[in-house]
This record gives structure tokens, C-alpha cells and sequence, in this order.
């Protein structure tokens, strides 16, 4: 009888234990290193900026994490960080770490710092379009770029007067294809007057009504005849009629062109105006072109981290795939499946934020608003500062609102573009308000200052128009600009007004006024004469394939008329008044 | 090359074992488990304790483990493919899911990983038929070349090196 083979080796119990407590050991000695190095690269991965951390202590029998020294980075600013904080203890809920999901009852952070210098570049997706942050963050700056900030070309104060290609001006290919629209109508028009083949029926009932003239009233084949050709004449008439029909459609089509060119010179107006390179005098353009390169940032700072929310807290119960674990072996894709009633994978509670004598409070941070049922409420508040946001997910189309107001912020100086000039706007006043609604956007951001300084790039002392913009702005020592996005996000309305914008818009009116006048007049006559050599034959040629058409149709149907008139007539001269059947 | 050497050594060494060819086979299976699977997963500490724990051949699965790491690694866009069809597109299978998702423990093992997942289901499908294959292998060259193989001077260079001495105090 064969030896029964054991199924289990049970001297391998003592080395697996060994090797368990070795476990444990290198667990208790690493844990908090190991945590450290976690969420710096889970933060940073999901912020899209550096997340670096000092200290980080886990005390899981309390169920406490304490973080000391934590610095985010800011996504958008190469040396700034986002937030800096002194300490973080979080109190965390054990069991749903069973289910690797990450419930903190309550945070209490200390020492919060915003937009702190820092010495190396913060930013990770510096190539942009890796992961989430970094798709989000090419995704904001390619819809910020997308705005089209009028820019003023003062420097010089000098018009430059760029050649005028004819084959880029508008006019002249819609004046083509009109041309030809009218060749293509009139030949179209031509065979249809040719296959009503009017010919032989006017000829046949002008035969009839000869032979009507020396009939009697008892020669009843001719009357019979002549009927037959009022039948013809009237079938024939509508016929004209469906042409004639035609004949008006096109004509409106032809007449639509007609003015579809005069539309293109205008826009060729337009065109040779930009190459022109005239300073645009509208207190508006002014006001975008000044103020609207910086005035979009703050939009697409607060878009991006809507995204990122919206990206991260996807509303609904449907699975979500994300990119896994970075690791050696592929990566593949991470599906988190939701449930009612059951826990998110992530939940915050409740944050208490205390900075500088500000305090703040975050609720119901959670990666499934559908579960939670609530919407992120953040509010904060203090000396100079009111702050509030609400991340609604919890529906289908999710609602994203902040607003903010800010007193005493230093805000750097800039060189105003396209003009010689340098504003500080000293302390100021800000104020952003922000609402992006399913894919509709709102958003208003504002900076008010009553202490702004001027001063001048002397490169440029002897600019005339740098000397006028100096003049007219240097006493001005108020500053209040309000810049407005509302629309669907795709393409909103950028409108940027502030009080610079008269005083500059004004002065330069007043000076370059009549030289802008002269200089566009002189371009709208180059392009006159460009336009009108190939305009003016297609106008008349247009005129005249209408007017060919219309009078050939209107001639027939004369002809018809006249000759039914005069057959009818004869007819009831022939039946002396008794009509028959 | 030492890790080419203990691979060597690993192979004849298993094959020289003491086991039978179904403890050999086996062993071979838990190891492929270790090798197609991303390692740092819950289940492959199963695995490995069950490694140690059956009377298995340890030898095998270390051998299984080094062949297979380099299999996984080249069929990762397949499991990939395969997990993202099993969690995503089959909706059938969406309830067991979002049950396993929303239990204890179980989401710590990252079932619900498309990688993990279609590795795992890859590595049991490939048991069985890997079984069987391996215990008919290792039975026919036992019975065929084993023996002078066992006899030949590079054999015996070969096992006489201390690697194979570590390798002994896990032998079935």
C-alpha cells in the first residue's frame, strides 16, 4: 500500500510566522514613511503640483493621522505654492479602511498659509495632458488661450500700412462664384422657356382663331377646335406660371448675392483695417486689451479646479475607470463601483481651517456626491476676507459656485501691453464670483484700488502716443476694473470694463482721430478699387440675366393671354351668349 | 548570470526533486500565479503562503515565478484588455462587482484593477491545462533522460555550488 502524501507542510508554519512578524515589524518601523511617500505621490498626482510633507505620523489605534510641514504647490505658478500648513491631525473612521475607503470624520488644520514663494518649480505636469490634473490643466489652458485679447499697437505711434493682397480680400471670389451662379441661372432658365416649346401652340391657336373669324355658329368642329386650343393656351400658361415661379427664386437668390458682396467689402474693410495696424479707439477694446490678458487668469485658475472636481467627483453611480497604480507592470485602469447606501471611497467630513486670525470650514468633501447626497460647502472668513464655495454634484448636471472677496491685496505691478507704461495697483480690493452650471459658465472677477502708481518705460520718452496715454492716465490714481465671462463654456463672452478705458479712449480720439479717419478712408478706397473692377461686371451682368428672363417670360405670357382672350371672345360672338356644354 | 545560474540550478533541481511530478506541477501553477500577476497584491500573499504551506514543490514555484515574470509583462495589454472587458463591459457582471467592491477585504486585493483582474482570471484559466502539461513533462523526463542527466559531470558543477544549498532547505 502506497504512503499517503501529506497535503500540508507543517514545519513551514514557523518560517511563515517569522516572516509575518518580520512584516509586522518592518510595517511598524515603516509605516509612517511608507504613508509619506504615498500621499506626497497620490497628492501630487491628483493636484497636479507638488504635495511634500515633512512629517507624517499614523496612530492607527486611535485612529489619528498627524501631518506636520505639508506644502502644495501651485499647479499654475512655477515658484508659488498653493497652501502651506503648519499641522494637519485627522481623525479617521478604522472600518471602512477594510473596504480601502478613506473616511475622515474631521480635519483640523493650523497654520494655513496661501500663495508662498517657493525655490524650485512646483508644477509636475510641466508637458501637461498626463493623468487627470494634467489633462485638466491643458484643457483650461488651451480654452484660455482661446479668448481673443484685442492688443494696442501704440509703441511707435507710427500707422504702418501692410500691402493689400487682393487674393486674400473676400469680395473677389464670392464676386466669381456669383458670376457664375448667374451663367449656371440664366442657361437653367433658358432651357426651361425652350422645353415649354410655346411655338406650336401659339401657332396652332393663332391658326384656330383664324378659321373662328369665318366660321358660323353651326360649324361646331371649329368651335370645337377652338376650344381645344383654350385648353392648350391655359395648360401652357401655367406652365410660364411654374417658370416664372422659378424664374423669382432665382432672381432673390441673385439678389441675395448682390448683397452678400457688399457684406464682404465690408469685411474686406475690416481686414485691410487690421493690417493697418490702427489703434483701436473703443473704450471696451481698450479695457480687454489692457486688462484681459491678466483678467482671464483667474478664471482659468478657478475652471481648472471645477474640472478637477467634476473630474474627481463625478456625479451619478455609474463605475468610474481611472489610470492605476503607477508601478513597474502596466498600469491598466482602476474601476470604482458605487453603491447606494453604501460608503464612498472618499469622504471628508468636515475641515476646520485657522490661518492668520482667519478661520474656515470644509463639509462633505467626497469622490461620490451621489452617495453622500450633499454638496461640498466651503466657507471662510476674517479681517479683509469673506470666501465661500459649493461643489453641488449630487444631480445629474452638477453646479460649481465660488465667490470671494479679498481686501488688501498686493498685487505685483505689470507693464500695461502695447503701451509704454507700468501700473502698480498697490493694496487692492478683489472680488470673484464664479458659477459654472452643467456646461454654462458665469463668472465676474473685479480688483478695486484707490492708491495705483504710474510709472514710465523711459525706452520710450519720446513716443508721441506713449506721451499721450501718459497723460491721460498719470493722474489717475483710482483703478477699478470688472471683467464679466458668461455663456456656454465652450465660447463665452469675455467683456472687460474698467475706468482707464474713457480716459484712454478719449484722449486718443481726440488726437489720432483724424489720422485714423484718413488712414482707413485711404484703405477702404484701395480695396474699392480692388473690389470694383470684378463687383461692377457682375452687378450689371446680374441685372441683366434678371432682367432678360423676366421680360422673356413676361412677353410670352402676353402672347398667351392676348390670344385666349381673342378665341374666347369670337367664341361668344359665335354662340350669341348660349354657352355650351 | 547568477540569476540565469539559479534559474539553471532551480529547473534541474526541481526536476531532480524528491517530489513527484504533480507536487512539481503544482508548485509550478502557484508560481505562475506569482509571475503573471502583479506581485504587491493581496492574493499573492495567499498564494505565496499556500506556496509554503501545501506540500508542494517551493522550487517549482520559484521556478514557475522567474519564468512566468517575463510572460506577464508582454501579455499585460492583454489582461488588460481582458480586465477592462470583465468590469466594464460585461454588464452581467456588474452586481457581483460592485458586491465585491463595496465588502471587506476584498477591494484591498484591487480586483476591481484591470491589469490585476485580467491576470488573475488569465492565471486560472492557465492552471489547469499548465497542471497537466507540466506533471506529463516532468513524468516523461524523468522516465527518459532524467537519470543520465542526473549522471553527467556538469550536472553535479552545477548542483555543488552553494545556491543550490538554499534551495535544499526548501526541497518537498
Amino acid at each position: 500500500m502506497s504512503e499517503r502524501i501529506k497535503i500540508f507542510r507543517w514545519r513551514a508554519v514557523g518560517p511563515l510566522l517569522v516572516l509575518f512578524v518580520i512584516g509586522c515589524v518592518l510595517w511598524w518601523l515603516f509605516a509612517d514613511t511608507i504613508a509619506r511617500h504615498e500621499s506626497q505621490k497620490v497628492g501630487t498626482s491628483l493636484l497636479g503640483a507638488k504635495v511634500e510633507i515633512q512629517y507624517l505620523h499614523l496612530d492607527l489605534a486611535h485612529g489619528d493621522v498627524t501631518i506636520k510641514g505639508l506644502t502644495i504647490a501651485s499647479p499654475h505658478e512655477a515658484f508659488k505654492n498653493l497652501l502651506q500648513a503648519d499641522e494637519l491631525v485627522a481623525d479617521l473612521d478604522m472600518l471602512p479602511l477594510t473596504e480601502k475607503k478613506l473616511v475622515i470624520d474631521r480635519i483640523v488644520a493650523n497654520g494655513l498659509r496661501f500663495g508662498t514663494p517657493r525655490e524650485t518649480d512646483g508644477r509636475v505636469p510641466a508637458e501637461s495632458g498626463q493623468g487627470i490634473a494634467g489633462t485638466v490643466l491643458a484643457e483650461t489652458r488651451e480654452w484660455a488661450s482661446r479668448f481673443q485679447v484685442p492688443v494696442l499697437q501704440l509703441a511707435t505711434g507710427k500707422i504702418s500700412v501692410d500691402s493689400l493682397d487682393p487674393r486674400r480680400l473676400s469680395t473677389i471670389p464670392a464676386a466669381d462664384a456669383l458670376s457664375a451662379r448667374a451663367d449656371s441661372s440664366r442657361r437653367a432658365w433658358q432651357t426651361g422657356f425652350d422645353t415649354l416649346r410655346l411655338g406650336p401652340t401659339l401657332d396652332s391657336a393663332g391658326a384656330t382663331l383664324e378659321q373662328l373669324r369665318n366660321a358660323r355658329a353651326t360649324d361646331l368642329a371649329t368651335i370645337n377646335t377652338a376650344r381645344q386650343a383654350i385648353d392648350r393656351l391655359k395648360r401652357a400658361r401655367d406652365r410660364v406660371t411654374t417658370l416664372e415661379r422659378n424664374v423669382k427664386t432665382g432672381v432673390a437668390q441673385l439678389q441675395a448675392g448682390l448683397a452678400g458682396l457688399d457684406s464682404a467689402r465690408q469685411r474686406d474693410y475690416a481686414f485691410a483695417r487690421g493690417l493697418l495696424k490702427l489703434p483701436s479707439l473703443d473704450a471696451p477694446d481698450i479695457g480687454a486689451a489692457v486688462f484681459g490678458p491678466g483678467a482671464i487668469k483667474p478664471f482659468e485658475q478657478a475652471l481648472y479646479y471645477a474640472q478637477l472636481a467634476r473630474r474627481y467627483m463625478p456625479p451619478g453611480l455609474l463605475p468610474r475607470a481611472t489610470t492605476g497604480p503607477s508601478r513597474v507592470r502596466r498600469a491598466g485602469e482602476t474601476v470604482r463601483f458605487p453603491k447606494e447606501r453604501a460608503l464612498p471611497a472618499f469622504l471628508l467630513r468636515s475641515a476646520e481651517l485657522s490661518f492668520l486670525g482667519y478661520a474656515g470650514r470644509l463639509t462633505g468633501l467626497t469622490s461620490d456626491p451621489a452617495l453622500y447626497g450633499r454638496p461640498t460647502v466651503f466657507a471662510a472668513s476674517g479681517p479683509q476676507l469673506a470666501a465661500g464655495a459649493m461643489l453641488n454634484h449630487t444631480r445629474g448636471v452638477p453646479l460649481d459656485t465660488a465667490g470671494a472677496t479679498v481686501g488688501g491685496v498686493q498685487f505685483p505691478a505689470f507693464d500695461v501691453p502695447g503701451v509704454p507704461l507700468r501700473l502698480d495697483p498697490g493694496a487692492a480690493t478683489t472680488q470673484l464670483g464664479f458659477s459654472l452650471n452643467g456646461d454654462t459658465i458665469h463668472a465676474r472677477f473685479a480688483i478695486r484700488s484707490s492708491n495705483v502708481r504710474w510709472t514710465r518705460d523711459s525706452g520710450f520718452a519720446n513716443s508721441a502716443i506713449g506721451n499721450l496715454v501718459w497723460r491721460a492716465v498719470s493722474g489717475i490714481s483710482n483703478l477699478d476694473v470688472e471683467t464679466r465671462l458668461s455663456g456656454a463654456l465652450e465660447h463665452p463672452a469675455l467683456a472687460v470694463r474698467s475706468n482707464l478705458d474713457q480716459a484712454i479712449a478719449s484722449r486718443l480720439r481726440a488726437e489720432l482721430g483724424t489720422q485714423v479717419d484718413a488712414a482707413e478712408k485711404q484703405m477702404r478706397a484701395r480695396v474699392d478699387a480692388l473690389v470694383n473692377a470684378k463687383v461692377g461686371p457682375v452687378r450689371a451682368r446680374v441685372t441683366e440675366v434678371q432682367t432678360q428672363a423676366q421680360t422673356q417670360v413676361a412677353q410670352q405670357r402676353a402672347r398667351i393671354d392676348e390670344l385666349q382672350k381673342n378665341l374666347e371672345q369670337r367664341l361668344r360672338q359665335l354662340m350669341g351668349g348660349v354657352r355650351l356644354p | 548570470m547568477f540569476t540565469l545560474i539559479k534559474l539553471i540550478q532551480s529547473l534541474f533541481g526541481a526536476l531532480h526533486s524528491e517530489g513527484t511530478p504533480g507536487q512539481l506541477a503544482a508548485g509550478i501553477v502557484l508560481g505562475s500565479f506569482l509571475g503573471l500577476t502583479p506581485l504587491m497584491n493581496l492574493h499573492n500573499a495567499g498564494i505565496f503562503a499556500a506556496l509554503v504551506l501545501l506540500n508542494v514543490s517551493f522550487a517549482g514555484g520559484m521556478l514557475g515565478w522567474a519564468l512566468f515574470v517575463p510572460i506577464g509583462f508582454m501579455l499585460d495589454p492583454l489582461f488588460d484588455w481582458i480586465g477592462h472587458t470583465l468590469l466594464l463591459d460585461v454588464s452581467f457582471l456588474r452586481p457581483l462587482w460592485t458586491s465585491l467592491y463595496n465588502m471587506p477585504v476584498v477591494p484591498l486585493t484591487n480586483f476591481n484593477n484591470t491589469v490585476v483582474l485580467g491576470s488573475l482570471v488569465f492565471a486560472l484559466v492557465f492552471a489547469l491545462p499548465l497542471f497537466f502539461v507540466t506533471r506529463w513533462g516532468v513524468a516523461r523526463y524523468r522516465v527518459t533522460i532524467g537519470e543520465r542527466v542526473r549522471q553527467s559531470k556538469w550536472y553535479r558543477t552545477l548542483m555543488a555550488s552553494k545556491a543550490y544549498n538554499v534551495y535544499k532547505l526548501f526541497k518537498p
